[in-house]
């Protein structure tokens, strides 16, 4: 019986897990998401899709609000620019979806430089309406830059071809979103045990302290807007490619909403909690959708006419309750379920 | 010329708005220390509140400003003993995200009370026309930028020369010390929010008697946002005045460069304000000590 962790050597203490079981667990899950899109309906197959795809843009946002504690309202910025750096360079330009890709990494970093360098003055609430401030920007932004944009009328946008592999069928982006959510897991996991990412978390505990310490928190609070950016902005290009058609409309405020709703809901600050949360949250308003039409169908009728609004009434309340009842998520009430059991029937 | 004084009576009109709602920022988070992200669907609600009591009870306006103010206070009260006050003692972080959960339900449960189409307030008052040389102006623009320097003054003399008020200051500043100190935080916060959604029920008012009510009003509170943030977070008088710079700047912007720049000329003049002085124009520097 384990009794401990026992760490002899810094290697042994960052180390992704110690445990085997979770090396063999985590294989599992992979071959069986990989096996999952031939199993599943479409309909199941589109929350699939989904998840994954929110999980990269949830990941993203947790290295800026969850690592390093800057609160950002406005992610859905970084979202919709990725996807219109997709789109304009693939669909307008007709160059290959790799560097399409690459452009929806670089342009939100590079716009995330302009909304990061007036922030590093700035605290708290102040920044959180900035970024806020910058959502709104972007979209008049790129509204008025019809040349390149369309405009208001949006570009439609096809499933891409990699080195000759088409990722036209549902099953094969499916295996692409699966990749892209993967890396990024393993990304963040990596940025997280790395000296840049216990600086993120030295800036987010205690900014002054971390000054102290010789931690340049301009360099890294840049930083942290960068790489979130580059993230989510990848997220955008996904989640574009997969509505088939980039638009303003396309990427609502309450995006932005749902976005911290997912890491509140998973856990601030762990990536674990982000992939929990995304899971939830996406599935949340199908699950009462489905529990409700349960009881009655004039329940039902209610969910089909308003699906917008009790979508977002959904989040609100999730959010407020997780807040009140459950400050550290699902990660915190995960760890806590592991301890009982382990422990069990000692307290600890 | 005449187009530009147009455009400047009617931004102080609509900033005047702004700058109500603004107010209401500035009284919570002066009185509590946090950012209540629903103000502007709070002044949704007490708006179509007034609509109801004019269609369903009597379109007399003190009938209707009696009930919106009465309906703000409860409003302002039920928020507060429900989503706010379990939050006392936690993160300032948290009890924000608190305000935004609450902002989107407010917001969708517009859609399900009332309906989704836009509503006038027909109040009988506030849309006569007096005209100054060649320039009109509704009387209803007129009150409104008459009660926002009332009030104004009203509250800004309230905070700095009041007991109550300067309990309310010492809560935000350190709510442990002045609950030792004998003040009580939780009635502290239930004034101070019955007191902001009564300002931002006002201002919804005059914006529906002056304009439409609609679901998509809540936006009124994040064009406010500038307004507060210009002014600084905790200055009253500086909200009030940053909401007739955003009204005026943003009916310019509009007039002068096409409407998509009048969508955003707040946040952009935030965005630059803010790179020059962090705490905005008025705003009290936070002073840290470790």
């Amino acid at each position: 019986m384990r009794s401990g962790d026992f760490k002899q050597s810094y290697g042994e203490l960052v180390a992704l897990t110690d445990s085997r079981p979770v090396w063999l667990w985590s294989a599992i899950l992979v071959v069986a998401l990989i096996a999952a899109p031939y199993m599943l309906n479409s309909y199941a197959l589109s929350f699939l899709i989904i998840i994954l795809i929110t999980g990269v843009g949830a990941l993203g946002l947790n290295i800026l609000t969850g690592y390093t504690g800057l609160i950002s309202l406005g992610h859905v910025g970084f979202l919709v620019t990725g996807a219109y750096a997709y789109a304009v360079t693939v669909s307008k330009y007709g160059m290959p979806p790799i560097v399409g890709f690459l452009a929806a990494g670089i342009v939100p970093a590079l716009a995330s430089l302009v909304v990061g360098a007036p922030s590093l003055r700035l605290k708290g609430l102040y920044l959180a309406i900035t970024t806020l401030a910058f959502s709104f920007i972007i979209n008049t932004v790129i509204l008025e830059a019809r040349t390149l944009t369309n405009g208001a009328r949006g570009i439609s946008v096809q499933r891409p071809e990699i080195f000759g592999v088409s990722f036209d069928s549902d099953t094969a982006f499916t295996h692409l979103c699966l990749g892209f959510a993967i890396v990024t897991l393993f990304a963040t996991l990596n940025i997280r045990r790395s000296r840049v990412g216990r600086a993120f978390v030295a800036i987010r505990d205690n900014d002054i302290a971390a000054r102290v310490m010789g931690i340049n928190l301009h360099a890294y609070k840049l930083f942290a807007f960068v790489t979130s950016a580059f993230i989510t902005g990848i997220a955008g290009a996904l989640y574009g490619i997969y509505l088939s058609f980039v638009s303003v409309e396309g990427f609502p405020f309450l995006l932005s909403i749902e976005a911290l709703a997912i890491l509140i809901v998973g856990g601030l600050g762990s990536a674990l909690g982000a992939v929990l949360g995304t899971i939830l949250i996406v599935l949340l308003p199908e699950a009462t959708r489905f529990t409700f039409s349960l009881f009655s169908a004039q329940m039902d009728a209610l969910f089909s006419t308003g699906a917008q609004e009790l979508k977002s009434m959904l989040y609100g309340l999730v959010i407020i309750l997780f807040l009140r009842f459950q400050p550290r998520g699902l990660v915190g009430a995960w760890h806590d379920i592991r301890r009982t059991w382990v422990n069990w029937p000692l307290r600890y | 010329m005449e187009y530009l004084v147009q455009l400047v009576i009617s931004g102080l009109a609509i900033g005047a708005i702004y700058g109500l709602i603004a107010m209401g920022f500035a009284v919570i988070y002066k009185s509590t220390g946090l950012v209540n992200f629903a103000q502007g669907e709070m002044t949704m609600i007490v708006a179509y509140v007034a609509w109801t009591i004019s269609t369903s009870i009597s379109g007399n306006v003190f009938v209707v400003a009696f009930g919106a103010i009465l309906a703000a206070i409860l409003l302002g009260l039920v928020i507060e003993r429900i989503v706010i006050r379990p939050m006392l003692g936690e993160p300032v972080f948290a009890t924000v995200m608190v305000t935004i959960g609450l902002a989107v339900i407010l917001r969708s449960s517009i859609n399900f009370i009332w309906d989704a189409y836009p509503h006038g307030l027909d109040l009988g008052v506030g849309r006569d026309i007096i005209r100054f040389g060649n320039i009109g102006v509704r009387t209803g623009q007129i009150a409104v930028i008459a009660t926002l320097l009332f009030l104004l003054a009203a509250i800004w003399a309230f905070f700095r020369y009041s007991k109550f008020g300067i309990a309310m200051r010492a809560v935000a500043a350190d709510d442990r010390t002045a609950l030792l100190m004998g003040i009580s935080a939780t009635r502290v916060h239930a004034i101070a929010w019955a007191a902001s959604s009564v300002i931002a029920g006002i201002a919804g008012v005059f914006f529906a008697i002056s304009y439409d009510i609609s679901p998509a009003m809540f936006q009124l509170g994040l064009k406010a946002f500038p307004a507060t943030i210009l002014g600084g977070l905790d200055a009253i008088l500086g909200s009030g005045l940053g909401g007739l710079l955003i009204g005026i700047t943003e009916n310019l912007a509009g007039g002068y460069l096409g409407s998509g720049m009048k969508e955003v000329a707040g946040f952009v003049m935030i965005v630059v304000v803010l790179m020059i002085r962090p705490f905005g124009i008025f705003g009290e520097r936070d002073i840290e000590r470790v």
